[in-house]
């Protein structure tokens, strides 16, 4: 395949992927980095199953449930968006893509009152091995949820369809994410 | 760059994407709220981790479109969610 005269770089494979191909460099380096977290949640919870039934009972599974619809709605707004952006109604993916990190700041206010919770009852990063990786996993997710919503942002105002793809495709890994880990966290006891 | 579904096709597309993800999403809730939270075993947890598999692979195909990138790549994925999602299911028979 010829490249455009005006898109000189060869990504090679990567070019098939919609968005900045360094996008997905990230991506596939994100779920490497989250998927050695679970699977080492997975051995830590092998090794002390009470301890991990006992932390999981003081969860709150609605919060949890409530945050991956939260999390799922606001993925498909953000799909939304790019497919407006791709008929070039600009208002309208902007509006959906508002919608997408209204969606995600609720996320991270949900997440904040399940974490009151558990601080109120005493419990933090050092209190056993669960909560020491409920907080460590949980926290490092809802930074990357701070930092989908600003790569939102920025992509609202920078509207190219190739922005809203990169942008939006970073969001999704988010999403991904949390739909493997609020089972594992939450659910499976 | 490619405008290849009508507005109304990808419309759709994208939504039916969203009602698979609510609904297992609630069917899992519903079920760890009612049933008692998947301490029932080794089969509760494999049905959890399946669920997971189908909704991450919905919002990959769908949402991220790799269904329009190679096969190659939707093979890649698929193989990085077997090896998490199957490594976690070892640790809960290893956990027993």
């Amino acid at each position: 395949m010829v490249p455009a005269a005006e898109d000189s770089a060869d990504w090679g494979a990567l070019s098939s992927l919609p968005g900045n191909p360094i996008m997905w460099v990230l991506i596939i380096s994100e779920l490497l980095v989250f998927g050695a977290f679970f699977l080492g949640f997975g051995v830590a919870r092998a090794l002390d199953v009470p301890t991990f039934r006992a932390g999981q009972a003081l969860l709150d599974i609605r919060l949890g449930g409530l945050n991956t619809l939260i999390l799922i709605t606001s993925g498909w707004l953000a799909a939304l968006a790019v497919q407006a952006r791709i008929r070039d109604e600009r208002r309208l993916a902007r509006l959906l893509l508002a919608g997408a990190m209204a969606l995600g700041i609720a996320f991270l206010m949900v997440k904040g009152i399940e974490y009151h919770s558990k601080f109120e009852l005493g419990y933090g990063l050092d209190s056993d091995t669960f909560f020491t990786l409920f907080f460590l996993m949980t926290g490092f997710h809802a930074m990357h949820v701070v930092m989908g919503v600003l790569v939102l942002a920025i992509v609202a105002w920078k509207d190219t369809v190739v922005n809203l793809e990169t942008g939006t495709a970073f969001w999704h890994m988010v999403d991904l994410v949390w739909l493997i880990l609020f089972p594992i966290v939450y659910l499976v006891r | 760059m490619i405008v290849a579904e009508t507005k109304a096709a990808s419309n759709r597309r994208l939504t039916r994407a969203w009602l698979v993800l609510v609904g297992l999403t609630l069917v899992s809730l519903t079920a760890a709220l009612a049933v008692g939270r998947f301490e029932s075993g080794l089969a509760a947890a494999a049905v959890a981790l399946c669920a997971s598999y189908i909704k991450a692979r919905q919002v990959l195909d769908h949402f991220l479109d790799l269904r329009r990138a190679g096969s190659g790549w939707r093979a890649m994925f698929s193989g990085l969610l077997v090896v998490i999602l199957g490594g976690l299911m070892a640790a809960y028979v290893a956990a027993g």
